[in-house]
């Protein structure tokens, strides 16, 4: 049996990550670290090199957008997935966050259930085949 | 008061005068009427005395017959030569009287411009020399008339690199012809243009202003020149960039711990190890239910500041509208039946597909459902018809076809609700409105349904129309081209 996926959840809201947190384990994955801003975020990305990334568009230090650049210039943390969370659901938000690297992109609010899918999709898709 | 000098008078050749006309008698009747006088007065008795007395008076006779006539003719050109300075003196007042009239011409546009304080209004020559400079153009940009009229180029008041962005190269004069280009090309190939410039003030300001430039002609219709009307919007631009971060702010920070309530909440009402009583989850659903009307009222907000910010963007598809009206209704459907409400659905089975935005289109047409169920009272009835129909180029829609027919959908939401009072329904599109039959009856609400789905059915080159008599109820009209909106 696969180990299960190792994710690493960035959100600078101490609810909603506990939630995405939450729901990353619900799709039966494991959170390698959830932290609270974007600087922490590629610090731990680049320790833990987790094969999902959930990340917050809007953080201190660095953004969700600048954080996902930063991982796909890194050739250790290029190939990890990247999901961007954001209370921006404009398409232009969308194609910004596509644009920056990001393989999805989901607005807020979300639905538990709709995140579970998402990660549960993505991990699918990160992992070798 | 100027007394102009007969003109034409002092040009019309010398006329012979009738007097002189009576001095010219021809001498040879004048000599044979003098030999007779004398052989009378000589020789008085001789036989030859009644030829003589003949002759003088034949002579007499005629010279009088042609004075007559040299006198009609000299009549006649006196009043010849008064009907020409009659015409003269016409045409001079004419003449004067145009002039006047150009110079009150010229002084009222010279004062309407100069009663202008507040926008700038700079008139140039083909090449961008000015010509024009009013008082709201010295107060915005500093300088006084005399010393830019003649002088100055329009260019010298623009931000550069908004003219030349790729630093072209060449001679002042060049790149100065090349900036006037740039400013004028739009405007050049559409008639007019009007945007937003940088002006640069004397002082060292930069101004964001509103500019609407377009070709002057002079009276043979050649283009004598370029006219510049600026409003200074500097303020009002950083009003509206501090509205969309306020907007952006408020977005984030709602839509947050709306995802918190709404995510918690599914995880509790989700949970299967630890199953809610019935009392608990009616209580939880009533929460869900509101936190999604504060989701709803948020994104509403933010839409109607991006229709405001003029940034609606629609993503057109093909649409069929009987399923947006099915959908609708299936969304009304359980509110309308806790209502006591009648919900009534008749649509083209084959459907009727339109161009346009199919989650905007959604939007509107929920709107309207949802408007209809809430102000109708129990027991009432609401119904949605969809029918194709034709738009005529008088704008009347009938069910006929003709050349210069446009193919439209008609969507109507019906209901037999209480109505909105005739006095309050022209103001129905506007932001936050609420007719007073909301505010008596309490229905819920904050008035940006209305105005959203106005702003929509615009954005898709259609027509919003209402018709309602308060106490028997409303039917608000969709008509929508069915080729809407082009691709993007």
């Amino acid at each position: 049996m696969a180990a299960p996926a190792r994710v690493l959840v960035a959100d600078d809201e101490e609810d909603i990550r506990l939630l995405v947190t939450l729901a990353v384990r619900k799709a039966g994955c494991t959170v390698v670290a959830a932290v609270a801003d974007g600087a922490q975020a590629l610090a731990a990305a680049r320790a833990e090199r987790p094969d999902l990334v959930v990340l917050d568009v809007s953080m201190p230090e660095a953004t969700g957008l600048e954080v996902c650049a930063a991982l796909r210039a890194d050739p250790d943390t290029a190939g990890c997935q990247v999901l961007l969370l954001s209370a921006g659901a404009s398409p232009d938000d969308v194609a910004r966050g596509l644009a920056a690297g990001a393989d999805a992109y989901l607005p807020k609010p979300f639905t538990v259930a709709g995140l579970i899918d998402q990660v549960r999709r993505l991990v699918v898709a990160g992992s070798p085949a | 008061m100027t007394v102009l000098a007969d003109p034409v008078a002092t040009r019309l050749p010398a006329q012979p005068s009738p007097v002189a006309h009576r001095a010219v008698v021809p001498t040879g009747l004048a000599l044979l009427g003098l030999a007779g006088l004398v052989v009378l007065l000589l020789r008085p008795t001789a036989p030859v005395t009644v030829t003589a007395a003949l002759a003088v008076l034949g002579c007499v006779a005629e010279l009088a017959r042609r004075l007559r006539g040299q006198l009609a003719a000299a009549e006649e050109l006196e009043a010849q030569r008064l009907d020409l300075v009659s015409r003269g003196q016409s045409t001079a007042e004419e003449l004067e009287v145009a002039t006047r009239m150009m110079r009150a011409r010229a002084q009222t546009m010279t004062s309407v411009i100069d009663a202008v304080t507040e926008q700038s209004i700079i008139g140039t020559d083909p090449d961008g020399l000015i010509r024009v400079w009013n008082p709201g153009a010295e107060r915005m940009l500093g300088l006084p008339r005399a010393d830019v009229v003649r002088t100055r180029s329009i260019t010298d008041f623009h931000a550069p690199e908004e003219l030349d962005p790729d630093e072209p190269e060449g001679s002042v004069t060049d790149r100065d012809a090349a900036r006037f280009a740039a400013l004028v090309q739009a405007a050049r190939e559409q008639g007019s243009d009007v945007r937003d410039w940088t002006y640069l003030t004397a002082d060292g300001r930069r101004l964001t202003v509103s500019v609407a430039i377009t070709p002057r002609t002079d009276d043979d219709g050649e283009q004598a020149g370029w006219n510049f009307v600026g409003t200074d919007m500097t303020e009002a631009r950083a009003a509206e960039r501090l509205k969309d971060q306020f907007v952006s702010l408020i977005s984030h920070e709602l839509r947050t711990p709306l995802s918190s309530i709404l995510g918690y909440l599914e995880l509790v009402m989700d949970d299967e190890e630890q199953p809610l009583t019935d009392e608990q989850r009616q209580y939880l659903t009533t929460v869900e239910r509101n936190a999604h009307r504060l989701l709803r009222l948020v994104g509403d907000l933010l839409f109607t500041a991006q229709v405001d910010a003029g940034r609606l963007i629609l993503q057109p598809e093909d649409v069929d509208l009987a399923g947006i009206v099915r959908a609708a209704e299936e969304t009304a459907r359980v509110t309308a039946a806790a209502r006591g409400v009648a919900v009534i659905v008749e649509v083209p089975d084959a459907g009727l597909v339109v161009r346009g935005d199919a989650l905007r289109l959604g939007q509107a047409c929920d709107n309207l459902v949802s408007n209809a169920v809430k102000f109708t009272p129990g027991g009432g009835q609401v119904t949605l018809r969809l029918r194709q129909a034709w738009q005529h180029a008088d704008g009347a829609v009938t069910d006929e076809a003709t050349a210069d027919a446009t193919a439209v959908a008609l969507l109507s939401v019906s209901d037999t609700g209480v109505g909105i009072p005739s006095g309050e329904q022209g103001q129905l599109f506007t932001s936050f409105f609420r007719a007073s039959t909301a505010r008596r009856n309490a229905v819920p609400g904050v008035g940006l349904g209305l105005t959203i789905t106005k702003a929509i059915t615009t954005a898709h080159g259609g027509m919003l129309d209402v018709e309602s008599a308060e106490g028997r109820g409303t039917t608000f009209t969709l008509t929508l081209p069915l080729d809407g909106v082009p691709d993007s």
